[in-house]
């Protein structure tokens, strides 16, 4: 099968994913996949998870933090800044805390509390995980495509959703016990109605949102996820031990591409002996790939003559990925 | 909002405070004392940092924030107390 028929058989998919070790090439196939559906007509938008994106580089704008841009008709792309959203949240909390007790100054111990929190190092991926159900909730476009970040991460990314999801129903079970103490004691003082919990109602919310999040990660319908690999021992040990987590967390597993493959029509010409030894080992890999994953390498993409930015390049890369326009 | 007309206590209701009293009162008191613990025990889960334990991812917890506040201090208060007994016995 080829990328293409990969998404003409699939047309109920709106979640697009590239995994893969660092430095393989998804974000160019995030770009060059969001390229080719927006010259098939469809909205799409590609964001970047990653607190370290490339989308800026790739496409030759300045995006970061900067909410979705348009970068030619139909296609926008986005970087989230965590940092910034951190600072607003922080505010909004503050902001919360004045309302409800009419404070002017929010009490010091309460302060530090916000302050330390933000410095936790979980809490920039929380942030960046809460703001990807913002987007994907806004359902403005036809395709969400994810340059996701390298594939330790987005384990942790995909285990802190059922991490979060178990911690949640736990307290929520808490929660929901101490309603039924409170109501027990208003039954007995023969008040009418016992307050309204507040905090069940926000730990629902917040348990909304991270099964928004963690079901379209494992939405089989919705949802693919594309491996990218090149013709590498260690990238191919890497990338079957991961496959095998994902599978774990159910994730749909859509394919395999290649990337960085050394034209073969090189062979017949007159190249340096670096070059044809480094040829003939990619064989050998390219052969395993196709056996271990054997039936899902959708496509083989050679390695270019020059870097993949600027949009001519990045139709150049959509071509090659989807063949012709 | 629907105004309701206060109305003079009735010879009912002051049975049914009697009776409230007897048998009621104890058990509403048992049930908020039950529940009074189980937001200590709450706090300590959500807001562990604040005592230096670490739980849970600091993200959502920032949301329960703003809720807690006021028995942020007399909960430090009683988790810090039982450990000074701890320390105390050792």
């Amino acid at each position: 099968m080829s990328m293409r028929e990969v998404f003409d058989k699939n047309p109920d998919r709106r979640y697009i994913m590239f995994g893969g070790k660092g430095g393989l090439g998804k974000t160019t196939f995030s770009a060059a996949t969001a390229y080719w559906l927006a010259k098939q007509g469809y909205k799409v938008l590609v964001f970047s998870v990653d607190p370290q994106a490339s989308l800026s580089d790739i496409f030759k704008r300045d995006i970061f933090g900067k909410g979705p841009v348009e970068i030619m008709p139909n296609l926008f792309a986005q970087e989230i800044d965590a940092d910034q959203r951190i600072t607003e949240y922080q505010e909004e909390i503050r902001q919360k805390i004045r309302d409800m007790y009419g404070m002017t100054e929010i009490p010091e111990e309460i302060e530090n509390y916000i302050q330390a929190a933000a410095a936790e190092p979980a809490m920039e991926e929380s942030a960046i995980f809460d703001e990807v159900v913002d987007i994907v909730g806004s359902g403005n476009y036809d395709y969400y495509i994810y340059d996701l970040v390298p594939l330790g991460h987005a384990l942790y990314y995909l285990s802190m959703a059922s991490v979060y999801d178990q911690w949640i129903d736990k307290i929520t079970a808490l929660r929901t016990e101490m309603e039924e103490y409170s109501q027990v004691a208003s039954v007995m003082q023969r008040n009418k109605e016992s307050e309204e919990d507040q905090i069940l109602k926000e730990l629902q919310f917040i348990k909304h949102r991270i099964n928004t999040s963690s079901g379209i990660l494992t939405d089989k319908l919705k949802t693919a996820f594309f491996f990218v690999v090149t013709p590498e021992e260690m990238i191919i040990l890497d990338t079957k031990k991961a496959a095998g987590l994902f599978a774990k967390f159910d994730v749909p597993l859509a394919g395999y591409i290649v990337n960085r493959v050394i034209p073969p029509e090189l062979a017949g010409q007159n190249i340096p002996a670096y070059l044809r030894n480094r040829m003939e080992m990619q064989t050998t890999y390219l052969k395993e790939i196709d056996q271990v994953f054997s039936g899902e390498v959708l496509a083989r993409i050679p390695e270019f003559e020059r870097d993949i930015t600027g949009l001519p390049m990045i139709e150049r890369m959509a071509e090659v990925m989807f063949g012709g326009k | 909002m629907t105004e309701e007309k206060e109305k003079k206590p009735g010879w009912f209701d002051g049975v049914k405070s009697v009776l409230y009293g007897m048998a009621g009162h104890d058990m509403a008191r048992y049930a908020l004392k039950t529940r009074g613990s189980m937001e200590h025990l709450f706090i300590l889960i959500t807001m562990g940092d604040l005592l230096g334990i670490p739980i849970l991812p600091p993200y959502y917890s920032l949301r329960l924030l703003p809720y807690v506040v006021p028995q942020i201090s007399t909960w430090k208060r009683r988790m810090l107390r039982e450990k000074d007994l701890t320390d105390a016995l050792a």
